[in-house]
């Protein structure tokens, strides 16, 4: 039963027509052909499908399609046209945060949603906003210490 | 998921005519973080009508009354969680909030989702329940209320019908001066269902003497319980070790009375003499 959904994308606008009740995860995967997002466990416990609805991390696979009709969204393929996202990006990698790679995009989007509500974040605040966002190859010190460094090279 | 119809009502009076119209059961869709999780076990909504409330104007807003504060059914866990009105007047609430999920959960996990569900280890009941926390709802589009307690019938249920709407949720707005406390045990710090919480209220007079005290448990009992005998041990008197170990002994003695002896007992019980007793000695020196 697809209806016509309408949102903003990575800056850009969207109408489609999607089931309301598919998880907007497998909108954005199957319908939008976008895979950057990763299902993990699906019941979001793991943050891996995280994405950026209004301004706030959400797990997408605890998202009705219908709820992002009119809604402003960012996923990992629109982090490299923003400031805060392509540091992030380039701070993961050259802070070898990045292992296996499953994790990596939600914790950039989990990431990204804090810099952008809080530009100078502590360590333990960053430790708080990727409390939901599980590495099992558990590389969280390069992960912690990769935003630490983009929060300084945005500041300078 | 499988489902019959899907609807996304722009206002709560249109919401109210279209459940009048619905046949057959319905399902109120607000962030969906525990629905979405119950689709993937079964098709136990393959025939109900979904009715997208996310957002709806008229659930939003968090505003302070003259002696409660009003929370808007829709209104999100993180946004209880940074309300200055919540944090200044209900610390509790903000506190229980803080504990829920994951960050992205509280993002998007509605208040009146988290009491809907009923979950007996829901994070925000046992401060929901210390604040005198009344439900409003629309039945038949008639408004109605309930206090907390009376709503919760038992583990994942209310007494609502799948076409009641909850509008909002009304707190008492504490006193200044009022100390809070809110404790989570859970086998993590995040994402972490808990085993247990206590949330507690506590007001002294200028001489000492406890003027406003409420404390319970939660994730303990199948549904909120509040304890009036309880909280009469400190009313109207001064803190002391030996009513503080009265008080622990007390609410500790209602576990198996009210939950049943379980195999979780011998190690709730002494859990929650320990720490009822630590966190009022913490509370009543502290200051």
């Amino acid at each position: 039963m697809k209806q016509t959904l309408s949102f903003t994308l990575n800056h850009k606008p969207y109408t489609i027509e999607a089931d309301p009740c598919d998880r907007f995860l497998d909108v954005l995967r199957n319908d939008l052909s976008l895979r950057g997002t990763k299902e993990g466990c699906g019941v979001g416990e793991c943050g891996a499908c995280t994405i950026v609805i209004n301004s706030n991390a959400v797990t997408s696979c605890l998202v009705l399609a219908g709820q992002a009709d009119g809604a402003d969204i960012m996923t990992v393929e629109g982090l490299s046209e923003t400031e805060i996202g392509s540091v992030l990006q380039r701070c993961f990698i050259e802070n070898g945060a990045v292992q296996c790679g499953f994790c990596t995009p939600g914790m950039l989007m989990s990431a990204y949603a804090l810099l952008q509500h809080n530009p100078n974040p502590t360590r333990e605040e960053i430790k708080e906003a990727i409390a939901g966002n599980l590495c099992r190859c558990t590389g969280y010190v390069p992960i912690v210490n990769s935003i630490e460094a983009a929060v300084k090279s945005l500041q300078s | 998921m499988k489902y019959k119809a899907y609807y996304r009502p722009q206002s709560v009076p249109e919401t109210v005519e279209l459940l009048a119209s619905l046949e057959g059961p319905v399902v109120l869709f607000a962030g969906g973080t525990d629905i979405l999780i119950y689709a993937r076990e079964d098709d136990r909504y393959a025939d109900s009508s979904i009715v997208n409330i996310f957002g709806l104007p008229e659930l939003q807003g968090i505003t302070l009354l003259d002696d409660e504060i009003r929370i808007g059914a829709g209104v999100t866990h993180t946004e209880i969680e940074q309300s200055p009105i919540i944090q200044k007047y209900a610390k509790v609430l903000a506190d229980a909030c803080r504990t829920i999920g994951s960050l992205q959960i509280r993002d998007h996990a509605t208040i009146a989702g988290n009491i809907c569900n009923a979950s007996p280890a829901a994070d925000s009941l046992a401060a929901l329940a210390i604040l005198d926390a009344k439900i409003e709802y629309l039945h038949e589009g008639k408004p109605c209320e309930l206090p907390l307690v009376d709503l919760i019938a038992k583990p994942y249920k209310t007494v609502l019908t799948d076409r009641d709407l909850v509008t909002c949720i009304r707190i008492r707005r504490l006193p200044e001066g009022t100390q809070t406390v809110f404790y989570k045990l859970g086998r993590r710090k995040a994402l972490a269902i808990s085993r247990m919480t206590i949330a507690l209220l506590a007001h002294r007079a200028a001489d000492g003497t406890v003027d406003d005290f409420n404390i319970t448990v939660g994730a303990t009992f199948p549904k909120p319980y509040t304890f009036p005998e309880i909280n009469g041990i400190l009313l109207g008197k001064k803190p002391d070790p030996a009513r503080i170990a009265e008080i622990a002994q007390a609410i500790s003695a209602k576990i198996p009375e009210i939950a049943g002896i379980r195999k979780s007992t011998t190690f709730k019980q002494p859990v929650c003499r320990n720490m009822t007793a630590r966190l009022l000695n913490e509370l009543f020196t502290e200051a």
